[in-house]
């Protein structure tokens, strides 16, 4: 889709990526880009293949084919990954036993660090408080907190994340919201957030890119896919007269539950205008409530959904 | 390199096992050597007396037996990597594997070299004031028992590296623990006692660090002197430190 040149200072690229394990194809030819400058969420139901991407770019998994880039390059091939691009995936990092600040500490040896920077990232995720108890009895939130702590240690120019609402309170949500748009907004670094949940990344993304059973579903901005999915509810007592009026539109026309009819691709605008040029009789007209989980449930439940506009 | 090793020791002292691990190499061997000591000359013992060179490099060779606690130490410093997923953020800030896993091998035999000493000094803090109680001079250097600690402390350290290798070709923690030792105290035994595959035994890693101590541990083969044995051994250490770098560069990493 997106034929981006890759050489641009932390930008990730994702050209064919394709995973097979055994007979399954997790991964089928993925194609998309991620700017810096901005958050981009990357979307999908639970098991849609997700982190199997995210492994894929970071080098932790070989792809069957296909390549994935980070500012033009396979991320084994950066110069300094760990102060390059921090990551977390999904299931939590940590062996048990071992201290927040410590955990930190480890890795701050393996980047070449200063151990200061462990109590700095710390400060940064609101665990100073815990830092010297074992990661064994943190909640998830604090686990979260402590991978995002984790990725940010060698202040990383491209940032991936891999479910980091997952498990965090309302305030940590508007806590990390704030954050990630910092990052993108005032640094201009690349931030890339994986959900299952939509809503979850609503409010913080400006892309999407949207996947289902391995294969790009959506890319593009969030608030083009808002407006694509925004239908128009009519209700007449003379649904066959509207219906042939809304023929040249080319739209798709569903009966209600509620006796209304629903008209999909449309403007309110536009099939007002077709029904009074048809003299048929309206008693409503109004635009379908832009219900962007549900479209998003339509988009990764239906195989043989088009990528909508603004690709 | 140093940033890894430095990581890679961290990671060691940092949890509770590395050290509990210790306690029980040392105790183990303690309990070895007390046990030969109290129980030679009793009634129905075959062992020659305290005085002769093969009871003494015996007593100080049973300290090898630790290498049970260095090689599931081995297996746990690597295991454990991609049992909590710390591979991952390992792997990410260090891509290039092959390093990772030859700062995890020199980390491991490090560990092996300290558990080695422990359990050697332990061995030695029995043997002293025992001997000296009974009038039994110990012949450090003409008897071999010097030789014999210092075989110790090369099995401990090897078998550490073993584990590591181990760790890397069986990712499962429980799965590898459990196959190493079925193999050395079931299979190696049973190989032995095999008549076809006998001639092998020498050449196993268990006898091979039977040879390296200078103790006799299994009847009817024969034996490998300790320079051979320690060939051996390193071969095994080399041979499963090759197969845990072939396959962390190969594989994914979960």
């Amino acid at each position: 889709m997106s034929a981006a040149p890759p050489g641009v200072d932390g930008r990730i690229v994702a050209t064919g990526l394709t995973k097979v394990f055994g007979e399954v194809k997790a991964v089928d030819g993925l194609t998309f880009t991620v700017e810096p400058g901005s958050v981009t969420g990357f979307l999908g139901p639970n098991g849609a293949g997700k982190t199997t991407t995210l492994r894929m770019i970071l080098g932790l998994a070989a792809p069957t084919s296909g390549v994935g880039t980070i500012s033009g390059v396979p991320y084994a091939q950066l110069p300094a990954p760990g102060r390059t691009v921090g990551a977390v995936l999904e299931a939590t990092s940590f062996h048990p036993g071992r201290s927040a600040r410590n955990h930190l500490r480890v890795f701050c040896a393996a980047a070449g660090l200063p151990d200061r920077r462990a109590d700095e990232v710390l400060e940064v995720v609101g665990l100073t408080q815990q830092a010297r108890y074992a990661v064994r009895g943190f909640s998830l939130g604090m686990r979260q907190r402590l991978g995002l702590a984790t990725a940010l240690l060698g202040n990383p120019r491209v940032l991936l994340l891999d479910e980091p609402a997952n498990g965090l309170d309302p305030e940590g949500i508007v806590w990390l919201r704030s954050l990630l748009r910092h990052f993108a907004d005032v640094d201009g670094r690349t931030v890339l957030i994986s959900s299952h949940v939509l809503s979850e990344v609503e409010q913080t993304v400006d892309r999407v890119v949207i996947i289902a059973r391995g294969r790009l579903i959506y890319e593009g901005k969030l608030a083009d896919l808002e407006g694509a999915s925004a239908g128009v509810v009519v209700r007449t007592p003379t649904p066959d007269q509207l219906a042939t009026a809304l023929a040249p539109l080319h739209v798709k026309v569903t009966p209600r539950a509620d006796g209304s009819v629903a008209v999909a691709g449309s403007t309110p605008q536009a099939v007002g205008r077709a029904a009074w040029e048809a003299h048929v009789e309206l008693h409503e007209l109004r635009a379908g409530s832009s219900n962007l989980e549900e479209t998003f449930l339509r988009l990764t439940a239906d195989p043989a959904a088009p990528p909508s506009a603004g690709a | 390199m140093i940033r890894l090793l430095r990581a890679e020791w961290r990671k060691v002292t940092t949890v509770k096992l590395g050290w509990g691990m210790l306690l029980g190499a040392m105790a183990i061997a303690a309990l070895f050597v007390v046990v030969q000591i109290a129980s030679n000359g009793a009634a129905r013992s075959v062992a020659l007396p305290l005085t002769a060179a093969s009871t003494q490099r015996s007593i100080a060779a049973t300290a090898s037996s630790a290498y049970l606690f260095s090689v599931v130490v081995g297996i746990i410093l690597i295991t454990t990597e991609f049992r909590h997923f710390t591979s991952r953020p390992t792997f990410l800030i260090e891509p290039r594997r092959g390093l990772v896993i030859i700062a995890k091998i020199v980390v491991a035999a490090l560990v092996g070299v300290i558990y080695g000493i422990a359990c050697a000094v332990v061995t030695a803090a029995i043997m002293i004031p025992w001997f000296a109680a009974k009038g039994i001079t110990i012949g450090w250097i003409d008897n071999g028992v010097l030789q014999s600690l210092i075989g110790d402390i090369i099995v401990i350290a090897i078998f550490a590296v073993v584990g590591i290798g181990v760790g890397v070709l069986i990712r499962n923690q429980i799965a590898a623990v459990i196959g190493t030792l079925i193999y050395l105290f079931l299979i190696e035994p049973l190989v032995n006692i095999v008549p076809v595959v006998q001639n092998a035994y020498p050449y196993l890693p268990g006898a091979a660090a039977a040879a390296i101590t200078g103790s006799t541990r299994g009847l009817g083969s024969s034996q490998l002197d300790a320079l051979e044995g320690g060939l051996v051994l390193l071969a095994w250490g080399l041979l499963f430190a090759a197969g845990g770098w072939i396959f962390t560069i190969r594989r994914d990493i979960p």
